[in-house]
């Protein structure tokens, strides 16, 4: 009972959320000095697709450097505030950089993708940037979007996607977020055989990633 | 980025090619190519530096538990985990048998 409670609780977190509150005293003692050096301009930490115990919420810390990622542990309690990628669409919160081909790119997706009733975010160094404050992005970064896809999308509405991605100046990672797990949209759109599904558990390769359920741990 | 070379010890060259995976973080993109017989030869283009041992390691567990054919591997490193490289190897090897 008690555990379910706390799978009902954890699940109010989902992958790529931004939370508040991580400090140095939540970091387990092999911590590497650069994620202690990190967490002095107190950032927020990326939610990651892990099953934590109860009482804990899977987060990465991220460093300057793209090699720069610690995976651990957050209690639940120490979250003082979070944010969904979804909330990170609104042009106004990027000033600087404005010709830079990542925004150059969401400013030709944004428009379709509101269009297609789906919830959609940004994820990766722009949505750590926009939520944070903390630059991270440089002018060759990738875009990374969160499409919340609770049905199914057909490989050829994947295909339209894909054309329309490949018109835009900067590289573009979009992942489908289906209910059991995440899946990109490049390879549901052009893979003949199985797409890797990342659910909260395990990767797996499926045949059809909406036909998966629930992933127990 | 760093690029990685490993070598470990096989049978006679594999047949076909195959190529799976998918470029995106935590990802990663594996070709298979027929190689010189008796050798597994697997190239490492990563975004992780410093990742070396963790490679090494990996492979050594997965290519210690069957005798594989003669291939070159060519992985692009997206930082994906363990897992996630140890399923697209497998699913690789698996559409080269389809092949």
């Amino acid at each position: 009972m008690n555990d379910r409670l706390d799978q009902t609780r954890q699940q109010h977190y989902q992958a790529h959320d931004l939370l508040w509150g991580f400090a140095p005293e939540h970091l387990p003692l092999n911590a590497p000095a650069w994620v202690v050096e990190a967490l002095q301009v107190e950032p927020p930490v990326v939610v990651r697709r892990a099953q934590g115990t109860a009482g804990t919420i899977a987060v990465g810390v991220r460093g300057k450097t793209r090699d720069q990622r610690f995976a651990c542990w957050m209690p639940r309690s120490a979250v003082s505030h979070s944010v969904q990628p979804e909330q990170l669409i609104e042009p106004g919160l990027a000033q600087a950089h404005r010709d830079w081909p990542l925004f150059k790119a969401l400013a030709l997706l944004a428009e379709p993708l509101d269009q297609s009733g789906l919830r959609w975010g940004v994820t990766g160094s722009l949505g750590f940037q926009l939520a944070s404050g903390i630059e991270v992005i440089h002018p060759a970064s990738d875009l990374d979007l969160l499409l919340r896809t609770p049905q199914p999308i057909s490989r050829e509405q994947a295909k339209a996607w894909l054309e329309l991605i490949a018109q835009a100046p900067a590289r573009v990672d979009v992942q489908l977020q289906c209910p059991a797990g995440a899946v990109a949209l490049a390879e549901w759109a052009t893979s003949r055989s199985q797409v890797l599904l990342k659910t909260q558990v395990e990767p797996l390769l499926v045949d059809d990633p909406w036909a998966v359920e629930h992933v127990a741990p | 980025m760093q690029t990685l070379s490993f070598q470990f010890s096989a049978g006679q060259p594999a047949q076909g090619r195959a190529l799976v995976g998918c470029v995106g973080s935590g990802d990663l993109e594996v070709m298979l190519e027929p190689g010189t017989s008796g050798t597994l030869a697997i190239e490492v283009v990563t975004s992780v530096n410093g990742s070396d041992a963790r490679w090494q390691q990996l492979f050594q567990r997965m290519f210690s538990e069957q005798q594989m054919p003669a291939l070159n591997i060519s992985i692009h490193d997206f930082g994906a985990t363990p897992g996630v490289v140890r399923l697209r190897l497998e699913q690789a090897m698996e559409a080269l048998a389809d092949d």
